[in-house]
């Protein structure tokens, strides 16, 4: 009976060895590559806000974190309810919840068991692999400047190759002289001389009424066509492209990042100004990218400057000064523009005013911002009458499909200048 | 005789529309101004600002002791002399629901639960709600979150840690939290309160919960 009862204990207690060993290779970290996979999908859509693998983001690097954290027990506790392990007093839990500013993580609940073992799959996974070379970032942004210079060495060539033709001109000139002195020294039949002393010299074609005529011409239809286009940009600062206090290029941010203009420009669906951003804008994102593509931290730490921000330790300071941007596109105090008038009611793009913004690196004014500029819009643009029912009635009632800006008063004098 | 008054003529005219052409604007040269006391706005320019006192003097129109030149546009009364200036303390803006402001600061922990308990979007999910909530989602949040909301978007390749909103902690969100993070900011996402109204935030509220369900 005593045999049997420890033969019994025996197996039982085999059972519970074995149990508890498939318990312990329960929480061994699966290394099958759909574990990793389905993990990295996982961490993908959880985790990566706040965490990377090699990098300290919001919380920690989440590499090696298997050997770091008392047990798998514990980083499952605490990533379905870190609160309650830091509430509980455990010591590693609050250790971390101080050296992250007593951030609270979010608890993610729903993620299961083998959820949370497939990402440590992935982590561990991630933090085995070496460290690849660094892939080239996109090495294009110096391209751009490409257009301008090979504009510049077309002039250069082309400029040498007139002076060297004219140098060809005055050599053969010369050449056509001596010859004419050699060939005046020796005697000539009738006929070679009548050929080498031509009745129309050089001076004597200079001198003719019609020579002069036409060179007085075309040198008066010249000057008469520089000055009239002289004349005309008085008043027009189409071109103007300042340099500004801080090198900030649209071309990256509005074209390679894709940032829409009214993010910064948030005045432009409400007022008459498109308004220039404040800083505490750039801040958004620049208060952890410190360094810019095109000019390093030189031009980034201009915006610390006027928000007073230490970028070493992510500090305010409270100091504050303005940047001063120079104003490009100025209307005289005669015209009234709305932006939001052209840009909310009118769906009109940036673009079809400003240019291709999203390709300057130094923006220009684009337009003429003349008056017979605005004119020839309003006279070739239709009104946006899409949902909106007071333009329906009004088309209903004229009797038209379509509606250019001139016919609801596009042209009217005081609509502009009062 | 008759030729030295044709080229002088022609000098003349010639240098005349060599100057005419310095008055073209490029680079730094904002270009020869007709009537620069147009240009010049006697009155506060919110957008521009020259300090120089005696900038434009030549223009003044009527000759005075102290005045200062036309051009200067500069407020004596502000710091740096800007003209423009932020809203004052404690005033309330305008607008046309009559909105009171939104006062829930960004303080840890607490504001998240303070808000989820009391505070309910305004705004129905009708589709003309939807449809403006979109737009501003793709002005204010596209570049990050990405058109999808899977924290893709193209800064997120340079500023690390977007939220992929179709996440289950996002998707299980309230909208009052959603509001909160858009005014406030939460981890590393800045605060937009400035940048968007509320009522456009309750917008975007409202459609980021529906490409969730997406």
């Amino acid at each position: 009976m005593k045999y049997r009862y420890s033969r019994h204990l025996f197996v039982t207690s085999l059972f519970v060895f074995l149990f508890s060993c498939q318990f312990v290779f329960a929480q061994d970290i699966p290394t099958e590559p759909a574990a990793i996979s389905a993990g990295e999908a996982l961490f993908k859509a959880n985790c990566k806000s706040c965490h990377r693998v090699k990098e300290k983001l919001v919380g920690p690097a989440l590499a090696g974190i298997e050997g770091r954290a008392p047990s798998i027990q514990w980083i499952k506790d605490w990533i379905r309810n870190s609160s309650k392990v830091v509430a509980s007093g455990d010591e590693y839990g609050n250790k971390i919840y101080n050296e992250y500013g007593k951030s609270q993580m979010t608890a993610f609940t729903s993620l299961k068991d083998d959820d949370i073992m497939n990402i440590l799959a992935y982590v561990k996974d991630e933090a085995n692999k070496k460290a690849e070379a660094p892939v080239a970032g996109p090495t294009t942004a110096s391209a751009g400047s490409g257009d301008g210079v090979s504009s510049t060495y077309l002039d250069i060539i082309l400029a040498g190759m007139i002076i060297i033709l004219v140098l060809l001109l005055v050599i053969l000139g010369l050449i056509v002289n001596a010859l004419k002195k050699y060939l005046s020294q020796k005697e000539l039949s009738e006929e070679d001389k009548e050929e080498v002393v031509s009745p129309y010299s050089l001076g004597s074609v200079v001198r003719s009424p019609g020579f002069i005529f036409i060179v007085v011409f075309l040198v008066a239809a010249l000057g008469f066509k520089t000055l009239i286009d002289g004349l005309l940009t008085i008043g027009v600062q189409q071109g103007y492209q300042p340099k500004q206090p801080i090198a900030f290029s649209h071309k990256i941010h509005a074209g390679q990042f894709e940032i829409d203009c009214k993010y910064c420009h948030t005045g432009v669906m409400k007022g008459k100004q498109a308004s220039i951003p404040s800083p505490n804008i750039c801040m958004n994102c620049h208060v952890s990218i410190k360094s810019g593509t095109n000019t390093g931290e030189g031009e980034i730490a201009k915006i610390y400057k006027a928000v007073g921000f230490d970028p070493a330790t992510s500090q305010y300071s409270g100091k504050t000064a303005p940047i001063e941007w120079v104003r490009i596109h100025n209307l005289p105090d005669l015209a009234y523009f709305n932006h939001s008038q052209h840009v909310n009611v009118g769906g009109i793009e940036c673009q079809t005013c400003h240019g291709p913004i999203q390709e300057m690196d130094v923006v220009k004014q684009y337009s003429l911002l003349t008056m017979g500029w605005c004119i020839s819009c309003h006279r070739t643009t239709d009104v946006s009458a899409k949902g909106n029912a007071y333009y329906d009635k009004l088309l209903e009632v004229h009797d038209k499909k379509t509606m250019k800006v001139e016919d609801i008063g596009g042209l009217e004098c005081s609509k502009c200048h009062y | 005789m008759q030729t030295m008054r044709t080229v002088k003529t022609l000098i003349f005219s010639a240098s005349a529309a060599v100057m005419l052409a310095g008055c073209t604007a490029g680079g730094n040269n904002p270009g020869r101004e007709y009537a620069p006391n147009m240009y010049h706005s006697v009155a506060y320019e919110p957008m521009s600002q020259i300090t120089d006192p005696d900038a434009g003097a030549w223009a003044n129109s009527l000759e005075h002791g102290d005045r200062t030149g036309e051009y200067y546009n500069s407020n004596n009364y502000n710091p740096y002399k800007m003209n423009m200036r932020t809203p004052p303390a404690h005033t309330v803006k305008r607008n046309a629901q009559g909105w009171l402001p939104y006062r829930i600061a960004r303080v840890p922990k607490d504001s998240i639960d303070i808000v989820v308990g009391n505070l309910k979007n305004p705004l129905d999910s009708s589709a003309a709600v939807l449809a403006a909530g979109k737009a501003l989602y793709v002005s204010y949040c596209q570049h990050c979150h990405g058109a999808k909301g899977e924290g893709d978007g193209k800064v997120a390749d340079k500023y690390a840690g977007v939220a992929n909103l179709q996440g289950d902690t996002y998707r299980a969100m309230s909208e009052a939290h959603i509001f909160q993070v858009i005014t406030n900011g939460a981890g590393l996402m800045q605060p937009h309160g400035s940048q968007i109204s509320p009522e456009d935030r309750w917008k975007i509220t409202k459609y980021v919960k529906a490409l969730q369900k997406k």
